[in-house]
């Protein structure tokens, strides 16, 4: 029975191979779209998020074209799972993200899962979640060398304006 | 002279204006853009694209490719050293166009003497010295690879045939024939849905049609990732074309 080569060569896959076949794979990033819909905030292994991304992203897009478009309204009705999600996206997420052009999402990898299996996670939330930030951008300390030349050109300047 | 009803003679009423419809504009609202000038998806440089299309460009505006889809008769006369005139007419009904760039190829089948014969033509070689299109007709498929397994009456056109006349700015029409075939086994199964072949007459049975469609992928027309939006592309390079043509 001769097998294809082109079968176990890779060269310039882009999907990657989750669960138990393309079905599978389809359904379980169905799954996580629909959590991320839901909670707006999720934390899976990283690979799982990074696949995910593209089809919440793309759904996105979709929804953009408003509820009147028949395609639209079928690509929502496969890929959201909980029917009162449809709603949500057309109605909230949507006109979220009408001015924005792009990238709806944000990933950031976490620390490896406690299990034994030590695996790579990461978070990825819609942008403008009401929930609050991932970050805390931290501003440096006033007695910084940079900071506290910084303060005295500007008290020279005030000092100046005032004369 | 008309007598009017009032006596008087009437002022003479022009003959109405003939309506002049002006076909130019009707004309440049179908835009045929060749498969071959739109690039595929993939990671390689636009560059590379960009220079085979320059290459393209030159030889169309020495070479006349004229439009035509899968399911064309064409007559292709090419260059041959063993040949009596040194050339070789080939008239066949076109089942695919294939390749991108300098390499597109299309396929003529024909069926000579009760031979099927196949020839694979690149649209972009030299040897190439015309290309006529004797039948304009649109085919249900983008692929009629199933004329192999189709009964030989489908693929045979006569090699002195004439050009049927068609008008320049009608749209070209779809052919809804559905082509009876041979008896199984085929080639290739053409009742699976993966092929999705819209002009075959299936005289099988129900249970093998059901049992074809096992084989269906209903997920895949929501796999987001597989499309590939090629509008903004398309624009784009038939912006170019029509100004390299016009030089």
């Amino acid at each position: 029975m001769r097998l294809s080569v082109a079968a176990a060569i890779s060269h310039g896959r882009v999907y990657r191979k989750l669960g138990f076949g393309p079905r599978s794979r389809l359904d379980l990033l169905r799954n996580l779209v629909t959590a991320l819909v839901r909670h707006e905030r999720i934390e899976t292994l990283w690979a799982r998020a990074d696949e995910m991304r593209d089809y919440a992203e793309r759904l996105i897009d979709y929804a953009k074209r408003g509820d009147t478009d028949e395609r639209a309204m079928r690509m929502a009705n496969f890929w959201l799972t909980e029917k009162d999600l449809i709603h949500k996206l057309f109605k909230v997420l949507a006109p979220r993200y009408q001015p924005h052009p792009g990238s709806y999402t944000r990933m950031l990898q976490i620390p490896n899962r406690d299990r034994l299996d030590r695996a790579k996670m990461a978070v990825i939330e819609l942008k403008g979640n009401p929930l609050p930030p991932l970050i805390r951008p931290r501003r440096d300390s006033e007695k910084t060398l940079l900071n506290q030349l910084l303060k005295g050109y500007r008290e020279d300047l005030q000092r100046a304006a005032a004369t | 002279c008309r007598a009017s009803s009032d006596g008087k003679p009437e002022k003479f009423q022009p003959p109405p204006k003939p309506v002049i419809i002006d076909k130019q504009k009707q004309r440049a609202e179908r835009r045929f853009l060749s498969p071959e000038f739109i690039p595929p998806r993939g990671r390689t440089d636009p560059l590379k694209y960009y220079m085979e299309r320059k290459d393209m460009i030159q030889r169309r505006k020495v070479f006349n490719i004229p439009e035509f889809y899968v399911g064309h008769v064409l007559a292709v006369t090419t260059a041959d050293p063993y040949a009596n005139n040194k050339s070789n007419r080939f008239v066949g009904i076109c089942i695919q166009r294939g390749g991108k760039g300098l390499g597109a190829t299309f396929v003529l089948r024909n069926v000579i003497e009760g031979q099927g014969v196949e020839i694979c033509y690149e649209l972009y070689s030299p040897r190439i010295q015309a290309i006529e299109v004797l039948k304009l007709e649109k085919r249900l498929d983008d692929n009629l690879m199933y004329l192999r397994d189709a009964l030989p009456e489908y693929s045979t056109f006569d090699m002195n045939m004439k050009p049927v006349p068609h008008l320049d700015d009608e749209e070209v029409r779809v052919n809804k024939l559905q082509v009876r075939m041979k008896p199984k086994p085929w080639s290739k199964r053409w009742e699976r849905p993966k092929y999705n072949i819209k002009g075959i007459k299936f005289e099988l049975p129900e249970s093998k049609m059901k049992e074809a469609q096992k084989w269906s992928q209903p997920w895949l027309e929501f796999d987001m990732l597989r499309e590939y939006d090629t509008s903004k592309i398309e624009e784009q390079i038939w912006k170019e074309l029509n100004e390299e043509l016009k030089k």
